[in-house]
């Protein structure tokens, strides 16, 4: 007889500046799909997925039922509504975009804000927009260093072909089991 | 350039994300009752000083949606800037319901 799966809700938020592709990722792995022209968030969108994983730990079966949190990038309004959209999160997944440097120290603000609410929350770090790779404005060994100091796992996402984008989610559940 | 969800389609140069504000009056005026616009709403009242607007607005935002997220643990924290104490602690026992 197989053993019925462990079943976790998990609040997973974004987080980063504006403009980096965080409603567009999330639109890439829960409809399979992409749209050209940029539209602000205004708000909080929330999505839910499931997926069933292996543990990392011992291998066993879990199926997570994600919620995923879109929040805007607006930076003058993220201490402001810190606790709102941060309360009880089990994961965040950081967006930086590749043609734009800033984008990957901002999160470092994004980061503080989000630890003063949920702690030392399990951390996966995304630099999106990895078919630009002609504009790109940092290098991989610029992202590992950040990501290493920090302790996030990493990986280079495109929202548009949605190159690594299932991977990059699934990569920040097993994070957030492992802990 | 190619066209990226930051660039017009035309090659003309990245495009800025307009101002807050004005993406809140541009969708307020097509629906009054737009929620995510008064969300927002409140807590630009709220930061430019005027919490007791920002409560106002986000009640009318719980009265259409009162699941709205983050709206409870939002009016927790404006209650609490007032020091409204108890009525933060209720928003928050509403936010844990809410978002259990």
């Amino acid at each position: 007889m197989t053993a019925a799966a462990e079943l976790v809700k998990m609040k997973i938020c974004m987080a980063g500046e504006a403009m980096v592709g965080k409603t567009s990722l999330i639109r890439r792995y829960v409809l399979e799909e992409y749209e050209d022209r940029y539209t602000a968030t205004l708000g909080t969108k929330i999505t839910k997925k499931s997926l069933g994983v292996a543990h990392p730990q011992d291998g066993h079966r879990v199926e997570v039922n994600l919620i995923l949190w879109d929040i805007m990038g607006t930076p003058t309004l993220r201490d402001l509504l810190k606790e709102a959209y941060y309360h009880g999160a089990h994961g965040i997944l950081g967006v930086a975009d590749l043609t734009r440097e800033e984008t990957l120290r901002e999160l470092d603000a994004w980061s503080r804000s989000i630890r003063t609410v949920a702690g030392s929350v399990p951390t996966y770090m995304v630099v999106n927009k990895a078919d630009l790779e002609g504009e790109a404005r940092m290098d991989r060994g610029t992202i590992d260093a950040f990501c290493r100091d920090r302790g996030y796992p990493w990986s280079y996402t495109s929202a548009k072909t949605g190159a690594g984008v299932e991977e990059a989610f699934e990569g920040l559940v097993r994070h957030v089991l492992s802990r | 350039m190619r066209p990226h969800d930051d660039r017009d389609l035309k090659g003309a140069p990245p495009l800025r994300r307009p101002e807050t504000s004005v993406l809140v009056k541009e969708a307020l005026r097509k629906d009054a009752n737009d929620v995510d616009a008064l969300f927002v709403l409140a807590a630009l009242r709220a930061q430019d000083g005027h919490p007791d607007e920002g409560l106002t607005i986000l009640d009318r935002v719980l009265v259409i949606d009162p699941g709205y997220p983050g709206a409870w643990f939002f009016k927790e924290k404006l209650h609490r800037m007032r020091g409204e104490t108890r009525q933060a602690e209720t928003a928050r026992e509403q936010g844990e319901a809410t978002e259990a």
